[in-house]
């Protein structure tokens, strides 16, 4: 009697806490304030923060594995790349507001040419290339690139894009008019990002090893190697062309390069797996994702000091401070 | 609200430390970067499954020894059991069968990809979900049950698939830990399940992992060796472990198979076997297990086990070619 009247308390508090989980896992209404947005690739979700208070003020719902996101060549939209959900949404930067959404296919990373005339997303599940017009987004080209592209960078005159194949150590070049590749080059040990110098030059982040790779235009040759930390990552050149940033994932830091000579000039600690980067409005603050720890780091761009770490949610991959 | 960030926050805390500390360093120093993500992510799955395990013990174990159908002195077959959740749970299992089905499947998705198909979402159908992840979520979640209740229907009626399936059957000893009695070929088999369907409506927002966690619990839940109803309300809500049991009667999983002697087929909602007619409203606990099948191989630990599985699918593809007859009949008797 006693053993039944507890078995079925223990049944109905079970019953409770699988409701109660339920119900206080529904999220809370839509907010947008101006600030950082973050893209959480494993929880879907897109988190605002207030870059004056540095707290997250809203954590929304966005797609299926948001990676990346970068604003239109007119300023006035963000596009956010969703891989599982296969779309594209278009956030208008004014008002926060969802305006459009597109299907497309397994976009992970994506970029305009620098005349806008292209617009690039790669697929790195699918091992494919999509070039679309990058004025109506309408696909023009689909080509296979085994195995993993992933990060990318134009050439100056905007006629050719560089991606790196992850999967093969590989970059390739590709004629945007025809669609064509042009040359594939080994280039290192599990390549991420790509970053084209003003004099055409590209640089290519390898990150199963410790440096970046400074590779020729015109045959992908190799030009120079430098060391900047152990899982070189991705790229950011600061607005005042001053410094370029390299992130170093398993390292945990960021190295600042000399644009114009490539020499290391320092090095940040960056804990939690930096990835994807970008400067603060007044130009004082560095923004990283801390990928394994599902945080940002902000660093104090003169000392290199971690100002502050915010808590986002899981995976936080593409970052844009307005 | 509070609680369940701050939990969610240590998982990932965990989940990275994991990953930064041992596993990335691992993957540089042998070459591996490009797997990084992969792997992060399978960390948290073992994660998650670790807290799966220990929620389903810390709720459900009071229950089997506060209120058992039954009680035995030989605990060996239940130990193969635990074995069974480990492997599964915390991805040993999962992550061979990634690694078999991911290539093929990202070459069908990439060729169909070629072809113009891109697999649709739920909120294409329904724009208005895309103000309601969590009821998107929910939608998925239900819609994944009718595919598992149909798979597990099909498990029970094609003779060489239960073949496999008899494995998870043959427990006589069914406890919170029989959920992942399976045969590997058989999990193999309801990965490609789930990758098609997946393909036709996408999948599910991943943004509610602890609510997935609630889901699995039930499925422990069901196989509880607990004197258990959940009531009329609850038996309508969801598959409890008296529901479940009904469905692993010794009577009504016994070859030849008679289809209309099958019941409470459901996983984690009843509401199919009220719609496809296969509900069973009976308030007894009948033993479990499979009649024919008796002897050393149903008490057998892990690796046996499943040879065993691999010797009945063997036995009953050979009967279906005509050469022999099926597993149960060649099955070694006490």
């Amino acid at each position: 009697m006693i053993a039944a009247y507890l078995s079925n308390i223990i049944l109905r508090s079970t019953l409770v806490l699988v409701i109660g989980v339920l119900l206080c896992s529904v999220p809370s209404g839509r907010t947008w304030a101006i600030g950082a947005v973050i893209l959480n690739s494993d929880d879907d979700s897109l988190s605002v923060i207030d870059t004056a208070s540095y707290r997250e003020t809203s954590r929304t719902y966005i797609g299926r594995s948001p990676h990346h996101l970068m604003p239109t060549p007119d300023g006035k939209t963000l596009i956010l790349a969703m891989a599982a959900g296969n779309e594209l949404v278009f956030i208008d930067r004014a008002t926060g507001n969802v305006r459009e959404r597109l299907p497309a296919s397994d976009p992970y990373q994506i970029g305009f040419s620098p005349d806008g005339k292209w617009f690039v997303a790669t697929s790195l599940r699918l091992d494919r290339v999509d070039i679309y017009d990058g004025s109506n987004y309408q696909l023009k080209y689909r080509l296979p690139a085994p195995s993993m592209p992933s990060h990318m960078g134009f050439s100056p005159d905007s006629r050719s894009v560089y991606i790196s194949l992850q999967g093969t150590g590989q970059l390739i070049a590709i004629d945007l008019a025809s669609g064509k590749p042009l040359w594939t080059v080994p280039v290192g040990r599990q390549p991420a990002g790509v970053f084209v110098r003003p004099s055409g030059t590209i640089l290519v982040a390898n990150m199963g090893s410790d440096h970046i790779a400074e590779v020729s235009p015109q045959d992908g040759s190799i030009l120079q190697r430098i060391r900047t930390g152990r899982g070189a990552h991705n790229f950011l050149l600061s607005p005042d062309g001053k410094t370029l940033y390299v992130s170093n994932r398993v390292a945990g830091t960021i190295s600042l390069l000399d644009p114009a000579t490539l020499a290391v000039t320092g090095t940040f600690v960056a804990p939690g797996g930096p990835d994807d980067m970008a400067i603060s409005a007044n130009g004082q603050e560095l923004w990283v994702t801390g990928r394994w720890r599902a945080s940002v780091n902000v660093i104090d761009r003169s000392t290199g000091a971690v100002k502050t770490t915010i808590p986002v949610g899981r995976s936080p991959h593409g970052i844009f401070v307005y | 609200m509070f609680v369940i960030d701050a939990l969610m926050r240590l998982i990932d805390q965990l989940q990275g430390a994991v990953f930064e500390n041992a596993v990335q360093p691992l993957l540089y120093q042998i070459g591996l970067m490009d797997w990084s993500e992969e792997l992060f992510d399978a960390c948290g799955f073992a994660l998650f499954g670790a807290l799966e395990i220990m929620l389903a013990y810390l709720l459900f174990r009071p229950l089997e020894l506060w209120r058992p159908v039954e009680s035995w002195q030989d605990r060996r077959a239940v130990r193969t059991d635990v074995v069974y959740t480990l492997v599964r749970r915390i991805g040993i299992v999962p992550a061979i069968i990634f690694l078999l089905l991911t290539p093929i499947g990202a070459t069908i998705d990439g060729y169909l990809r070629f072809k113009g198909y891109i697999p649709p979402k739920l909120e294409e159908f329904l724009p208005v979900l895309l103000a309601w992840p969590f009821v998107t979520f929910l939608l998925y979640v239900v819609l994944l049950d009718l595919a598992e209740y149909w798979r597990h229907r099909l498990q029970h009626r094609v003779f060489w698939w239960w073949a496999l399936h008899s494995l998870h059957h043959d427990q006589r000893q069914m406890t919170l830990w029989s959920d992942d009695r399976n045969h590997v070929l058989d999990d193999v088999l309801a990965s490609i399940w789930t990758g098609t369907i997946a393909l036709l409506i996408g999948v599910a927002p991943a943004e509610f992992p602890l609510v997935l966690i609630a889901f699995r619990l039930i499925e422990s839940l069901s196989h509880t060796n607990a004197r258990l109803g959940l009531g009329r309300i609850g038996n309508s809500l969801i598959v409890g472990p008296q529901y479940h049991r009904l469905h692993h009667s010794i009577e009504h999983a016994d070859p030849p198979f008679d289809r209309s002697r099958g019941c409470n087929f459901a996983v984690i909602f009843p509401i199919w076997d009220v719609i496809f007619r296969t509900r069973r409203r009976d308030d007894a606990y009948p033993a479990t297990g499979v009649a024919s099948l008796t002897g050393p191989a149903i008490r057998a630990g892990y690796l046996r086990h499943q040879l065993e599985g691999f010797r009945r699918l063997g036995a009953e593809l050979g009967r279906l070619a005509g050469r022999r007859s099926g597993f149960a009949a060649a099955f070694p008797q006490e």
